[in-house]
């Protein structure tokens, strides 16, 4: 990613500070700060106001990987290679006025890479969890992927239940009334979509933001402390613990 | 012409024009006026802290500036319908109130004195005060003017400006209603006229004051006298009481209460309300105010200021440490040697087996030889084994901190408890479970930090414990008191990287101990080596048939239900795979940078795909050679079952169903054929390890080594955090009487908590804020366990007593029902007695008039005496309607204030 100077430069100036100690301190300071606007503009990478991690989940073959690239890249091929292991996309979107990044990761369905993509549920602020309307399997699994995400991720990360592949009526199993029930059952919103025709995509995504900017004012309310300490355009690494702590303050 | 411009501009007077004091009026006017338009709309904010609305405008006269302040008390509703029309603002029963420092206000000391709700001050900004004479008498005629201005029949409001220095609390004022007025007038004194400390000279100077040209009706009394107990003997309560045998058990809790009894004294007020001036007498002599003889009595205390509060004050040290950057060895110096693991302190200790006293002895008679003499170690012998027992209690066969006790217990104390489950409450907490190894190192070293000899201490626990998780590592025992399985992301670094020492050991262990099987199968008995000839028949038999010699089955773990091989028919067999790799988050977080380097274009994907398919090359390998002869189809079968499709009603030769791969896996040179073209088969055991145990360990021992001492603190403040709110919770508990605030305290502790262990590093400004309520609870946790001990020393249960503390612990003054005859009115007359004793014996004095004062009264010289002495004068004149008096005598050691009310007819005089 263009962006990264960040890492780039806190990584060589700390090195050269070893390497060359008679460098005044202070030289290094202002920038290392992020103060210096001109430099953060360079960078493409912070050129947002806030940034949200979102990671997209389910069973294997379901089309998550098709599903974002419809969304990032408004691109649909019938067949994407099986995700190995983990993958991401980002794209900024404009929400009341404010440019949030998103920083989508795309995972690998398949049981075996339960313990890698698992490991990469800390710190998303929403999960899109997605089924496939024309599977049975898929939406039987469900409820094993909302445990999942109970266990490995913060208790304030939001959910959107997905049925992907609406457009093929004719191989239905999965009626939109028991994805809603479902839903609504696990305290989630719910949305059909098609990667392919692209139904809801956007939706999708859209909400998922809205929920979070949400919760995040909500929290911010009761607690103001948050407010203050809201570095602005934080990047993933710095922000692992979820949205709490995470500055994003819309 | 110029000249007669001049002359008259200067002999020029405009009359119309106000004067500045003119202006001063009308301003206080004007802003009297709008509160009450204000009023009248009755749209006031609410604050519900406070039980005084209290609204401010700010005013300039003479080059000062004012504030005007209007103090008006929230009445309960009831109250308020007593109102019986337009009535004197002192003409109550007022006489003393409860204290309580919740309601206390700057101005409210004036509603204490005269029993007013409703008052307006006129305050000077800065802090010199009116002092100038002459100003205060300008002042004083601003407010009269006003005051006059304002009259009317209904609301009129008392008007009081503030004069003199500011902490004199002096005040005068007026209040005009349209028949009567009243003034308000005060005298401070350092000390007051020896005649007007008792009651018959104030009552001679009330009816001089009022001079009255007629007979004064009766002058109602009502009188409070204060006794403060500073001296409490044996019930003098602080938390070493509790330690006094020390035990070096007392290290294994965190430090919890204060050094000194928290209640610096405990004071009763004895009062007498309302008694006709002819039936009481007080004089030098002789006094008719016996405390024990009063019709109520009310109790308050006073808290030590400031006591150090050991649990806060221990947080604290780890705060201030948060900015030493100086590692572990700069501070041990010459004491603490670079890892090695020949010349192990813990040898011994960490030995399976119970280590003899013997052979503890010749380990310190061999560091005393092997160390530098020249440096002692922080910690001494005594101290340092009975903290490492205790924290690796696996060393002592007889521990009795074994891991894993807490939590039986606990349920069963705390099943009634407020906080149904203490583990639920912290489910949010990045930390690690209550009373786990960090758990207690986190106590350990705060332990030393704060009263075993500091940062040397401090250090010197560290270092050891770096040794005894090397030693581990070396010697393949598991670390106790970690909870089993991966690094688990939810808790702390320091735990996710114990846990990840710990699978090290465990995979270790493994492959040692496969490694020792194949030795023994090698050289085994006869039964085993019957099986093996057995199973490999059948495998050489196939081999024959099919296989040749190179490519047998190797690494199969089991079948895999009913499918067989595409090509050869043969069952499909799930291989033995490498075991996941494990990372910690900070490992997670670099690997994650990488992978959002590499940016988000097509060949960054690829890329990231390749970075990504060692385990999937890894388990390719292991399918191979678990299953000679198997295709891509049968792998993706296994691995990815969605990716193949059955053709409908279509069974293949070896009887299942016949299918094909997925469009996906059919793309040309996807990652997936292209890998399984590469793979070989090679079963896992003798693949490159994706997870190399040996370097991962080494790189924890690494970290853990080289922390310094900010780092050690921030990793484990988290968990001190958490187990300091623990502590707090159950201190809460334990109390025998409940705090109504305290789920409230608690449950906001509770989420600063969290957010403090979330942070990626403890942020100090949010740890000092939670350092701070925490001794602000911790303050208050004590102070109810000194006044239970002082007031309930049998600890029977008592609601009675148990309000009382609570309400005392609040800053409330509590009326004590029954005096002397409740159980807590006799704790504080035998504790006033025995103090009486102690300071009579003490000073020495005759014994026999010592003697005889504890028999007739136990009470001391009170410290405070007040009196309040009102009547209905005809003032001023014969004909002239009855105005109520009002004065009040506070004599203290401190101060003599009278306050005054001095009413007269406006109407008839």
């Amino acid at each position: 990613m263009p962006g990264d100077h960040a890492f780039d430069l806190k990584k060589r100036r700390s090195h050269r500070l070893i390497s060359w100690v008679e460098i005044p301190l202070g030289y290094f300071s202002d920038s290392m700060a992020g103060a210096d606007p001109k430099w953060q503009k360079d960078a493409a990478d912070q050129n947002f106001d806030y940034m949200f991690k979102l990671l997209i989940i389910g069973n294997s073959s379901v089309g998550k990987t098709s599903f974002l690239f419809r969304y990032a890249d408004d691109s649909f091929t019938s067949a994407f290679v099986s995700t190995v292991g983990i993958d991401f996309k980002v794209k900024t979107v404009f929400r009341h006025d404010k440019r949030v990044k998103l920083q989508i990761w795309d995972t690998a369905g398949q049981e075996r890479y339960r313990t890698i993509t698992t490991a990469y549920y800390r710190g998303a602020m929403g999960f899109i969890l997605m089924y496939d309307i024309t599977n049975e399997e898929s939406f039987n699994s469900v409820q094993d992927w909302v445990t999942q995400i109970k266990t490995y991720s913060w208790d304030n990360a939001q959910v959107i239940l997905v049925g992907n592949k609406c457009d093929m009526e004719d191989e239905r199993v999965i009626s939109f009334e028991r994805g809603k029930q479902l839903a609504e059952q696990l305290g989630v919103e719910f949305y059909e979509t098609s990667a392919k025709e692209n139904i809801n995509v956007k939706a999708v995504f859209e909400r998922l933001v809205d929920i979070i900017c949400d919760k995040m004012s909500d929290s911010l309310d009761t607690d103001p402390t948050l407010m203050s300490s809201g570095a602005k355009g934080q990047r993933l690494t710095d922000a692992p613990q979820g949205p709490q702590a995470a500055n994003c303050n819309c | 012409m110029n000249e007669e411009i001049d002359e008259s501009e200067f002999y020029h007077q405009d009359f119309t024009t106000a004067s500045e004091w003119e202006v001063f009026m009308a301003r206080i006017e004007e802003i009297i006026n709008q509160w009450r338009v204000d009023d009248k709309r009755n749209d006031s904010v609410t604050d519900v802290e406070s039980i005084w609305d209290i609204k401010t405008e700010k005013l300039n006269f003479a080059e000062e500036q004012f504030y005007l302040y209007l103090y008006s008390k929230r009445i309960n509703e009831d109250a308020a319908l007593d109102d019986k029309g337009p009535k004197n603002p002192i003409d109550t029963l007022h006489d003393f109130e409860l204290y309580d420092e919740n309601h206390i206000e700057y101005h409210s000391c004036l509603s204490t004195w005269y029993g007013l709700d409703k008052f307006i001050v006129l305050s000077p900004v800065s802090n010199n005060g009116i002092v100038n004479e002459s100003k205060i008498k300008v002042l004083l005629s601003s407010i009269y003017v006003v005051e006059g201005n304002l009259v009317t029949s209904e609301n009129s409001i008392p008007l009081f400006v503030q004069i003199r220095e500011k902490w004199q609390r002096l005040y005068l004022g007026v209040f005009a209603s349209d028949v009567i007025r009243t003034n308000f007038e005060m005298v401070h004194l350092k000390k007051g006229l020896p005649y007007c400390n008792y009651l018959s000279g104030l009552l001679d100077l009330f009816k001089t004051k009022i001079a009255s040209p007629c007979v004064l009706e009766n002058i109602i009394v009502s009188a409070q006298l204060t006794y403060t107990l500073t001296e409490f003997g044996g019930f003098v309560w602080k938390q070493d009481l509790l330690q006094q045998n020390y035990d070096i058990e007392s290290l294994f809790l965190l430090p919890f209460g204060v050094t000194v009894d928290p209640i610096s004294s405990i004071i009763l007020k004895a009062t007498w309300n309302h008694l006709p001036d002819n039936l009481v007498l007080d004089s030098e002599n002789y006094t008719d105010f016996d405390p024990t003889a009063a019709m109520n009595w009310s109790l308050l205390i006073n808290s030590t200021n400031n006591p150090v509060c050991l649990m806060a004050d221990a947080m604290t040290e780890f705060l201030q440490n948060l900015t030493n950057t100086s590692t572990i060895y700069d501070i041990l110096g010459d004491f603490a040697t670079l890892p090695s693991s020949e010349n192990n302190p813990l040898d011994l200790l960490t030995e399976p087996a119970v280590p003899a006293i013997s052979r503890l002895l010749t380990r310190t008679a061999r560091q005393s030889l092997t160390r530098n003499k020249r440096s002692n170690p922080p910690l001494s012998e005594t101290m340092l084994v009975p903290m490492l027992y205790f924290l690796f209690p696996d060393a002592d066969e007889k521990s009795s901190f074994p891991y894993g006790r807490e939590e039986r217990e606990h349920t069963e104390s705390l099943s009634q408890a407020q906080f149904k489950n203490l583990d639920e409450e912290f489910k949010g907490f990045k930390t690690c479970s209550s009373d786990s190894l960090i758990w207690r190192l986190s106590i350990i070293l705060s332990h030393c930090l704060q009263s075993l000899g500091g940062l040397r201490a401090f250090a010197h626990v560290w270092y050891e414990f770096v040794q005894e998780m090397r030693y581990r590592w070396e010697k393949s025992m598991p670390i106790p008191g970690l909870s089993p399985g991966l690094p688990d992301l939810r808790t702390c670094l320091l735990n996710q990287k114990l846990q990840m020492l710990n699978c090290c050991i465990d995979r270790k262990i493994a492959r040692e101990n496969a490694l020792v099987n194949f030795d023994s199968a090698e050289n085994s008995s006869t039964d085993d080596e019957e099986f093996f000839d057995c199973s490999e028949k059948i495998v050489e038999e196939k081999a024959k048939e099919k296989l040749s010699l190179w490519n047998q089955p190797v690494g199969r773990l089991s079948k895999f239900g009913n499918l067989k091989l595409i090509k050869t028919g043969d069952p499909l067999y799930i291989p033995v795979t490498q075991e996941p790799v494990l990372k910690t988050e900070d490992q997670l977080e670099e690997d994650t940078d990488v992978l959002l380097q590499l940016g988000s274009n097509a060949e960054a994907m690829e890329l990231r795909a390749r970075i990504m398919s060692a385990s999937l090359l890894s388990d390719m390998e292991s399918f191979k050679a678990a299953n000679p002869g198997s295709a891509i189809e049968d792998f993706i079968r296994w691995y990815s079952p969605r990716d193949w499709i059955e053709d409908e009603d279509k069974l293949d030769e070896w009887g299942q169903k016949a299918g094909h791969l997925s469009p996906r896996m059919l793309i040309e040179d996807n990652i997936w054929s292209e890998m399984w073209l590469s793979a070989k088969p090679v079963p896992a055991h003798r693949q490159k390890r994706l997870f190399d145990d040996t370097r991962e360990a080494e790189k924890v021992l690494q970290f853990l080594d080289l922390r310094s001492v900010s780092q050690i603190c921030e990793l484990v403040i988290p968990v001190l955090s958490h187990a300091a709110i623990y502590r707090l919770m159950e201190e809460c508990e334990s109390l025998a009487s409940d705090l109504a605030e305290f789920p409230a305290k608690l449950s906001n502790l509770i989420r600063k908590g969290e957010v403090l262990t979330r942070e990626s590093k403890p942020q100090p400004r949010r740890f000092e804020g939670l350092i701070h309520e925490a001794s602000a609870l911790e303050m208050l946790v004590s102070q109810m366990n000194s006044l239970h001990y002082k007031l309930n020393p049998s600890r029977s249960a008592n609601g009675e007593i148990n309000d009382v503390v609570v309400a005392l612990a609040m800053g409330k003054e509590v009326r004590v029902e029954n005096k002397s005859k409740s159980d807590i009115g006799n704790r504080i007359v035998s504790m006033f007695g025995e103090a009486q004793r102690m300071s009579s014996l003490m000073a020495g004095e005759q014994f026999d008039e010592a003697g005889r004062g504890t028999v007739n009264n136990a009470f001391p010289v009170p410290t405070a005496k007040e009196f309040v002495l009102r009547t209905n004068a005809v003032k001023p004149a014969v004909y002239s309607a009855k105005c109520p008096q009002f004065m009040r005598a506070i004599l203290s050691k401190e101060e003599f204030r009278l306050c005054g009310a001095w009413s007269e007819d406006t109407v008839f005089f």
